[in-house]
């Protein structure tokens, strides 16, 4: 054992994160947690690129993403999970992702395929381009996009958003040809493409196997949305139902809504508990007065003056079936009979994959594949996407085309593939009921959308993106999974219980021989510990945070030294929130040349030794400004006033002016910071000129 | 646990005024413990130490940190036989038998003491310790419920209460419980109030002569098997 220590504070943690739930749950893995901590601090260029790192097509997910991270994320056990896409939004619009383009050279020779438009073929178009191939991706319809462009309405996802991103991809010289239904993939291969990624998608909507529902009158979901989002205005009539509780049943209503039909209803066997829809969907669908009859289903259409006549049947829950939701099951004698003008049934689609590609069928007539390569029977040739998985989501089918991407170069290189990473070494358990109830519940801030008037007036986009304050203020509401605190050095820890005495959220704990653990799965980052810790053997997990503030003070001294002629005045501002956008920073610096900002993800990583510094290299006053009441964490600001108390005690040793180091807090001593800083920094430059004059009097 | 406190930073700074080089050294036990002289302690004299000398401008002292698991153990002071060679002097926040192990070991080199070694006690609650032992060397805590009245009683009486106690604090240092008494409600609650009855005579502190020693060890010839051991 080294019993010798060298400011071992200094040495970071090895690079060892754990991916945190909503990583996990993301088909794509995106590095979530990292731009929803740089749009909390404002940086919202950095965001986007990490965005666009992760994600090929990342503007489009930004309005119509599943986003099953917010189902993993853990904040939802202490309120409601971070509104993580409207944040990818909102990083992606202020971002500047607009002007971001996407470069591709082509370095192979090899031709690649691609069967459908869809997210998933234009994934793997990227994907492939990026890695040198030579795509040509054929599209049956007359516009690219797959559900996206006929499926997807356009309030939900505007038609620019998804042009841009295939403007995009068209430069990066993928072709695209619209209007080429592919039916054999013979044909294919003898064009000279030495590899077909099928992705047809799931466009053959359900039939509800009842008697009358070829009559007049009656529509599936996915042609019905086909056709308007192809520019046909279809004749719904004064009356419809929907029949359908997910996404594309919302869609339906709220598109007939849109079309100027007055009375729209919803038919559905379930309660609104069961309802697949998103239920931000449903509530919207209902302020848009959409009614939704629950647990009815419909048995027999009849025709009567070519309008639909629907006899439906009211359903009681049973026992729960493999899905896991309670099987509806009829009442019997409860049948009744409405007259509507259009009845749309929106119960699922399956996949309709033409024989003559000779590739094996599994169940739901979904296309077969090996789950690792997504190879199908045929040699070079790969399937992905909705017409594997059957209906499924956006993100799962650019993460499919992303694989197929991978393989398909595997593939063309001979090389065996490499197995999914997708070892959870460490998985973040659930928070503890004990964490759960230290943690200051902050509730979910929702963008705002359009009223209901202007909504259903047209097909205007109902969700508008966040203002920056709102933004932030969300994004601060991330619990940090798996950046938490560690012991790095536990030969070194005395065991002296100052983490588990400081720590607001009680997370680390002394075992019964003495040694201290800290649960990573428990600790929500807030760095107390690490600069409490009088081992100096605690950091966070996170890469570079601990260098961070060290590295931002010595390039706000190098400059500031420079400048003799005001007196220095060093203030080390919290990133987050009100501070986070940069603009009070800059307004500070703007208004005083003497004044240096030196940013800080948080007040509790400035150490004492930070204070200590600015003083030695000639400040004349120091500030530390928290985000205070504002602070997603606890205690942050209590700590950071007894690191400032501390260093005051030292100053006044040395005869200096203990006033000369200050913690401002919003909401606590401040709520105008600028005020409290002119304040400051005239007294300040009056001990300044104090000392100055000194100085010439002793001479 | 023995608890300390940093020494005024005059105090320090007057110590290693004549010296170029000094060599702050940290404790990794007790000193650490009390936050008084860890390793982020150092740090932070360190850092406070340059700072003084740049607000005075006078002239730069070169300092090196270094913190040991322990002071008081001569083998662990081996590891330092590098660190020390061309250092001038060495301040240490290890309790005063770390600063005096240090002296012994290193004969050539002054060694100053950084903090002030208070006593023997506990922490109440992050960043405030209490004393409770005097290291008397004749303990009698079985007598008295578990509570030490040598340490805890300002006036040190063996036969308490005194007639001053305000609403069970003492009358000199109000914000301090009088020991007298919780040694009655504890005994009152262990059923052992017959204790109190007792007159303890004045304690004679003259058998302890000083300095004290221990010897754990039986008293053998130090003779291993391959010949002679020095112990
Ligand atoms: C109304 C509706 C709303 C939805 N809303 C959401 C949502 O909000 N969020 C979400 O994540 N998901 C949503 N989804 C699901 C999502 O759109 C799909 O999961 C996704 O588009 C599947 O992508 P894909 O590439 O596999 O297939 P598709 O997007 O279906 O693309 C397949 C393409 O292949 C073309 N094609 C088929 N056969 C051939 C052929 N022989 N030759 C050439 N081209 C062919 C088709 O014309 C089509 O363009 C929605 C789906 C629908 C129908
Ligand atoms: S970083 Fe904060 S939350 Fe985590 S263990 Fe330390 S004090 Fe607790």
């Amino acid at each position: 054992m080294n019993t010798v220590a060298v400011r071992a504070r200094r040495t970071p943690l090895s690079e060892h994160t754990i991916m945190p739930p909503c990583q996990v749950a993301c088909p794509l893995h995106m590095d979530i947690r990292e731009y929803v901590d740089l749009a909390a601090q404002g940086r919202l260029m950095e965001a986007m690129q990490v965005i666009r790192s992760g994600n090929p097509f990342p503007s489009i997910c930004a309005y119509i993403c599943a986003h099953p991270c917010e189902e993993a994320c853990r904040r939802g056990q202490v309120d409601k999970p971070v509104a993580i896409r409207a944040l990818k939004r909102f990083a992606l619009e202020f971002g500047g992702d607009r002007m971001i383009e996407v470069e591709a050279e082509t370095t192979r020779s090899e031709r690649v395929a691609v069967v459908g438009s869809g997210p998933a073929g234009l994934a793997c178009a990227y994907y492939l381009r990026k890695l040198g191939y030579p795509v040509t991706v054929f599209e049956a319809h007359s516009e690219v996009g797959g559900m996206l462009r006929v499926g997807i309405p356009r309030y939900r996802l505007p038609r620019e958003v998804l042009d841009v991103e295939i403007t995009r991809l068209t430069k990066m010289g993928v072709e695209i040809r619209t209007g080429t239904r592919v039916v054999s993939l013979d044909l294919v291969f003898d064009l000279g493409y030495r590899a077909v990624f099928l992705t047809v998608g799931a466009h053959q909507s359900l039939r509800m196997g009842i008697e009358g529902e070829d009559g007049a009158g009656v529509v599936d979901g996915a042609t019905l949305l086909r056709e308007l989002n192809l520019g046909l205005t279809p004749a719904l009539g004064e009356r419809v139902a929907v029949v359908g509780g997910g996404n594309v049943a919302m869609d339906a209503a709220r598109s007939a809504v849109r079309l100027g039909v007055p009375q729209v209803s919803v038919l559905y066997r379930r309660t609104r508990a069961e309802m697949p829809a998103d239920p931000r969907e449903v509530e919207q669908a209902l302020e848009e007065g959409i009614e939704f009859q629950y647990l009815v289903a419909p048995v027999r259409v009849r025709t009567r003056e070519g309008r639909p006549e629907v006899t439906c049947v009211r359903m009681e829950l049973g026992e729960p079936d493999q899905s896991g939701r309670r099987r509806p099951v009829p009442i019997a004698g409860s049948e009744f009979t409405e007259r509507y003008d259009t009845l749309v049934t929106a119960i699922g689609q399956a996949p309709q994959v033409p024989d003559d590609f000779h590739v094996r069928i599994g169940r739901g007539s979904t296309i077969q594949v090996d789950p690792v390569t997504l190879s199908t029977n045929r040699a070079g040739v790969f399937a992905g996407g909705d017409a594997v998985t059957g209906p499924s989501t956006v993100v799962e089918a650019l993460a499919a085309g992303r694989t197929a991407a991978g393989r398909i170069d595997d593939y063309l290189n001979h090389r065996y593939p490499l197995a999914p990473s997708d070892s959870e070494e460490e998985w973040m358990g659930d928070l503890r009921p004990e964490t759960v109830a230290t943690i200051r519940t902050t509730g979910r801030l929702e963008p705002p959308v359009l009223s209901r008037e202007e909504r259903t007036a047209g097909f205007a986009p109902v969700e508008l993106a966040y203002d920056c304050q709102t933004a932030t203020n969300e994004a601060r509401r991330c619990l940090r999974c798996g950046l938490g605190a560690a012991i790095v050095a536990p030969d070194r820890c005395a065991s002296c219980l100052t983490c588990v005495r400081v720590c607001p959220y009680h997370v680390p704990y002394a075992d019964a021989e003495g040694a201290i653990h800290i649960p990573f799965d428990q600790c929500q980052a807030c760095g107390i510990c690490v600069g409490e810790c009088p081992a100096g053997v605690i950091a966070l997990r996170k890469a570079g945070e601990l260098g961070q503030v060290d590295e931002e003070l010595d390039h706000v001294l190098g400059s500031a030294t420079r400048v003799t002629s005001k007196p220095m005045i060093v203030g080390f501002c919290c990133q987050y929130g009100v501070y986070g956008t940069g603009t009070l920073a800059g307004l500070w610096r703007g208004l005083k040349a003497g004044v240096w900002i030196v940013p800080v993800r948080c007040v509790t990583k400035v150490e004492t030794g930070h204070l200590l510094r600015a003083f030695e290299m000639g400040a004349e006053g120091v500030f530390v400004a928290g985000c205070g009441e504002q602070c997603a964490r606890e205690n942050t600001g209590h700590w950071m006033r007894q690191r400032v108390a501390k260093v005051k005690r030292v100053l006044a040793q040395l005869g200096l002016q203990p006033e000369r180091l200050e913690a401002f807090m919003w909401g606590e001593n401040t709520h105008d910071p600028t005020e409290v800083l002119d304040e400051f920094a005239a007294r300040v430059g009056g001990f300044y000129l104090d000392s100055v004059l000194l100085q010439e009097v002793k001479r | 646990m023995i608890v300390a406190e940093q020494k005024p930073l005059e105090d320090i700074i007057r110590m290693v005024r004549p010296y170029k080089k000094v060599l702050l050294l940290g404790c990794g036990t007790c000193t650490t413990v009390c936050n008084a002289g860890g390793e982020t302690e150092v740090a932070f004299l360190h850092d406070a130490l340059r700072m003084a000398e740049a607000r005075a401008g006078d002239g730069r002292r070169e300092y090196s940190e270094a913190t040991l698991k322990r002071q008081c153990d001569p083998e662990f002071l081996e590891h330092l036989t590098e660190r020390v060679e061309g250092v001038d002097a060495v301040v240490s926040l290890a309790c005063g038998t770390g600063v005096q192990a240090l002296a012994e070991r290193f004969a050539d080199l002054p060694v100053f003491p950084g903090v002030n070694t208070s006593f023997i006690g506990m922490a109440v609650e992050w960043g405030v310790w209490d004393e409770r032992c005097a290291a008397c060397g004749d303990c009698r805590l079985e007598d008295t419920g578990g509570i030490c009245p040598i340490t805890r009683c300002t006036k040190g009486i063996l036969n308490g209460p005194c007639a001053g106690p305000k609403k069970g604090h003492c009358e000199v240092s109000p914000d301090m419980e009088c020991a007298w008494i919780l040694i009655y409600r504890r005994l009152e609650r262990l059923g052992q109030l017959e204790r109190m009855r007792r007159y303890y005579p004045p304690r004679n502190f003259r058998p302890i002569s000083r300095p004290r020693r221990i010897v754990g060890k039986a008293g053998l010839e130090a003779r291993g098997s391959h010949g002679d051991v020095t112990a």
